[in-house]
């Protein structure tokens, strides 16, 4: 990746250039009376696409804190979970169940971001010292307490019914379906490109050499006198923090949160989207992601066309699922993309 | 419901989750990886049980046995098929994989045996000792009237077995013995010419068995379903890691603090939440690698 | 006032000492070869000294300040660098990645900086990569630059260490093994590449097996047994001590 060596990164800035591109269009048709019709085959895509485009925060963030620092979290869907219902609670207008105190939006956004952002912190303030595989138990421990929390107290957190009423603040100023359905592809796709280009930004300066070194030899790294601690708790609150983001904006644009969202699926689709693609490269790792996700969309056509029952389905895709991260883990260690020598896995 | 009861219904669980840490540990200390499979490991030996019941006259022991002998050889398979080809990449691939794994053969199980759950039909006896005082603080009886099954006994009685044979096996056989060299320090042991091969596949069909064992009993004591063994291994890493990774006796010590944890917490739980006990077992697991990583008797696990 | 100092350093790994009672001082400048039979508790000292390891008991002093149990990156912003007895190359890095990060006071290595692009990253990056470039040509790597330095010899993998080190402009470099499995040529490279350093004002502490080399080196010897010191002084000297040849010729029956 020698790329690198030249400083100012052309990948990251065609990303923040086409990320704000994007946003100004989804705003144009959230804001003026441009309407787009989309063939009604397109809207499992476009589903599927904005779906993508919030895991995509979430990948950015994970392969951070693998990819680049070397830190194994496996409950990366905590904090997508966090973030969601932070900012579900704190701006949703009426719920079912559970706290709706009905701020306005941008606040409950924000403070999603933070929670999940504070509770990245207490992981790795108590646990960035334990080694890859315990950090991976640790993180994955964190997930299924907080899923049993949000399904128990259902006074705060509404049970599995979840927090209803979330505003969706597309939805609300966009009413015609189509539009409401590209705007918002648009507007998550662009925040998800100026991600890309924060964490390319991010890796390609010195501060991603500092990472790299970490993942590398951690001794090495602090004897030249690098604050290791530091940067990998930085590293994981960032990560920590995006999947935040992605989480409250998943819940603005589906206007409800639930316990069945964020379960340890969550966790394994990125992983996997992260692995196959190829960690330590923000591009690759989006492209995996693609193809996982892709799989999913495959199988719901499939789904139509085979006389089968969904449960089976999900089942057998599952299994698909699975055998891919045991396959991908032997026979390409380092994704489709990535660099075997730089991820250490040529041997 | 008294404590007292609860107390039992601990013993019970811990002496299931006793069984299964001890393959679990064995495993992490010998081949050197959390295997987050495991739990699939259990489910087989439910269903394996479940289906030796129905097909075959015999008495439920013969159950039992089909389970173990079914678990040691799909054990010794899984690993072959799956964790032999990558032992050298490191723990983390290793994890990695085994989660993958354990999604595909929970589903696999899921296809093939729905998702009901099945009762292994057993007559059941039940002891009861009602003549003790209550002694209630607050809402909880302290100590109260309690029963217990011929299940229960089952189950208990099974551990006690288990502990024993694995203790003999660990300190008097020359598998054991090499066994727990390995585990000590491998290079050392395959300078001593020990077949390090050979002792990782012997730990690989315990493991095996153990596992068939202690998803037959769960499946005896409650039910069979594709989640059997997958909602218990949490509480199995939790188990072995409080105990010390690697060290079997530890993770005697480790399952029946986990089980009498679960116990007490849904006794002062409100009935409402009895949900998060089984969350207190990943607060355990969390806390001792907090304040103690290498647990009641084991390696350190933390980096430099 | 002695630039380092340990006092009664003591390390027990598992009830054995492998340093017990050590005391150790290097001046301004000096030259200093540190050797010993296998187990003489060489690496420990440098560990205890470099904060890989904090002692059990005693202290380390930096230029009069007590620096006992800080950590490794902190005694290298005081000027206190190692290299590693196994080489420890950053493997999934280029070698000029490698030389890069160890420079110190770097902005890009700040997130807001990183993030805005600032131009003090900018400009510093240019000096780093000056510098870098410089350190890499000087120990004749630069045909590697690119290379990732898994894919580097055992020699080169010394060399590159060594540059890794001076780009940190320590005022003392602690040198694990420098000579171990290098080749005569690059041997005497090596040796001159500190010599050189020594004369513009480093001060040098190797531990080194290779006796030759070493005592050609070096100022001054200091010989460890069991964990303590058994004789220090002029290499000539030492090299005459009957306790020295007792204890190297003896080897294990001590």
């Amino acid at each position: 990746m020698n790329v690198r060596d030249r400083l100012p990164s052309g990948h990251g800035d065609r990303a923040l250039i086409a990320g704000v591109v994007c946003i100004l269009v989804g705003a144009l048709f959230a804001l003026t009376p441009l309407r787009v019709q989309l063939p009604s085959a397109f809207y499992v895509f476009v589903e599927v696409g904005i779906l993508f485009v919030i895991y995509g925060m979430l990948v950015l963030g994970l392969d951070l804190q693998y990819g680049h620092t070397g830190l194994v979290n496996f409950g990366h869907v905590v904090f997508f979970a966090v973030g969601a219902y932070a900012t579900a609670m704190l701006s949703a207008q009426d719920s079912f169940a559970g706290i709706a105190l009905a701020y306005p939006w941008p606040l409950g956004l924000v403070a999603g971001v933070i929670a999940a952002a504070i509770l990245g912190a207490a992981v790795s303030l108590t646990s960035i010292r334990l080694r890859g595989d315990f950090l991976a138990i640790v993180t994955l421990a964190t997930a299924e307490i907080f899923h049993s929390l949000f399904v128990n107290f259902e006074d705060i957190f509404g049970g599995n019914v979840g927090i209803l009423g979330v505003p969706r603040p597309i939805a609300a100023v966009v009413s015609d379906g189509d539009t409401r359905l590209a705007a918002t592809l648009l507007v998550l796709g662009g925040i998800t490109l100026l991600t890309l280009a924060a964490v390319t930004r991010l890796t390609d300066a010195p501060y991603g050499r500092v990472l790299r070194a970490i993942r590398a030899d951690e001794l090495v790294t602090r004897s030249v006198g690098k604050s290791t601690i530091t940067y990998k708790t930085q590293s994981f609150v960032y990560g920590a923090a995006l999947a935040g983001l992605a989480g409250g904006l998943f819940a603005l644009y589906n206007g409800a949160v639930a316990p069945g969202f964020f379960t340890i699926q969550v966790t394994v689709t990125v992983w996997i989207g992260m692995l196959l693609g190829g960690a330590a490269n923000h591009r690759a790792v989006l492209a995996g992601l693609a193809i996982i996700m892709g799989l999913r969309l495959i199988s719901r056509f499939a789904l139509d066309v085979t006389p089968v029952s969904s449960d089976v389905f999900a089942s057998m895709r599952l299994i698909v699922v699975g055998l891919i991260l045991v396959a991908v883990i032997r026979y390409r260690p380092a994704g489709i993309w990535g660099d075997p020598q730089e991820l250490g896995v040529d041997q | 419901m008294g404590l007292l009861q609860e107390l039992i219904f601990g013993l019970v669980t811990g002496s299931y989750i006793a069984i299964a840490a001890i393959g679990f540990t064995l495993i992490y200390g010998i081949v050197n990886m959390i295997n987050f499979a495991y739990g699939e490991y259990l489910t087989l030996g439910a269903f394996i049980g479940f289906l030796a019941a129905n097909a075959l006259p015999g008495p439920l022991p013969v159950a039992v046995i089909a389970a173990m002998i079914g678990g040691g050889i799909t054990s010794i398979i899984l690993a072959r098929g799956f964790f032999t080809p990558i032992n050298q990449t490191g723990p983390v691939p290793m994890l990695l994989t085994s989660i993958g794994l354990g999604i595909a053969l929970r589903n696999a199980i899921r296809l093939v045996g729905g998702r009901s759950a099945r009762y292994i039909e057993t007559e059941t006896s039940t002891f009861r000792f009602d003549a003790i005082p209550e002694i209630p603080v607050g809402s909880v009886d302290l100590l109260g009237g309690f029963f217990i099954t011929s299940e229960h006994i089952i189950v208990i009685a099974s551990a006690v077995i288990v502990f024993a044979a694995v203790h003999l096996l660990l300190t008097r056989t020359d598998v054991g013995i090499a066994m727990r060299a390995m585990g000590d320090d491998e290079s050392l042991a395959r300078v001593r010419g020990i077949d390090t091969q050979l002792i990782r596949d012997s730990v690989w069909v315990l493991a095996g068995v153990l596992a068939g064992l202690a998803g037959v009993l769960m499946a005896i004591q409650t039910n069979v379903s594709a989640d059997t063994g997958y909602s218990h291994i949490l509480q199995i890493l939790s188990a072995a890691i409080l105990g010390g990774a690697g060290s079997p006796y530890g993770a005697i010590i480790g399952a029946y603090v986990i089980g009498l944890v679960l116990a007490v917490s849904t006794a002062f739980l409100p009935s409402s939440m009895t949900g998060l006990s089984s969350a207190m077992a990943f607060v355990i697991l969390i806390a001792v690698l907090l304040v103690k990583p290498s647990g009641i008797a084991g390696s350190e696990v933390r980096e430099a | 006032m002695s630039l380092l100092a340990a006092e009664g350093l003591v390390k027990e790994f598992g009830g054995l000492r492998a340093i017990d009672q050590l005391s150790v001082s290097i001046e301004e400048g000096e030259l200093v070869g540190v050797m010993g039979p296998n187990g003489a508790g060489k690496s420990t000292f440098f560990n205890c000294v470099s904060g890989v390891i904090p002692p059990d008991d005693g202290t380390v002093t930096l230029e009069g300040t007590d620096v006992t149990s800080d950590s490794p990156e902190s005694l290298a912003h005081r000027g206190l660098v190692r290299t590693f007895q196994d080489t420890r190359e950053l493997e999934t890095m280029t070698v000029r990645d490698n030389v890069r990060l160890a420079a110190p006071d770097q902005p890009g290595e700040r997130t807001l900086p990183a993030l805005l692009r600032s131009s003090s990253m900018r400009e510093r990056e240019e000096t780093v990569r000056k510098r870098a470039d410089e350190l890499i040509e000087m120990f004749d790597l630069d045909h590697l630059a690119d290379e990732y330095s898994s894919n580097l010899s055992g020699g080169q993998r010394k060399l590159l260490e060594l540059a890794r080190t001076l780009m940190l402009d320590p005022d003392v470099l602690l040198l694990d093994e420098p000579f171990a499995g290098v080749n005569p040529t690059l041997t005497r490279e090596i040796a001159d590449h500190i010599r050189n350093l020594n004369a513009d004002g480093m001060t040098v502490v190797i531990i080194e097996h290779e006796l030759e080399t070493l005592t050609e080196l070096v100022d001054r010897l200091i010989v460890l047994q069991q964990g303590r010191l058994l004789v220090e002084g002029e290499p000539e000297v030492v090299l005459e001590d009957e306790r020295v040849i007792e204890a190297y010729l003896g080897g294990d029956s001590k």
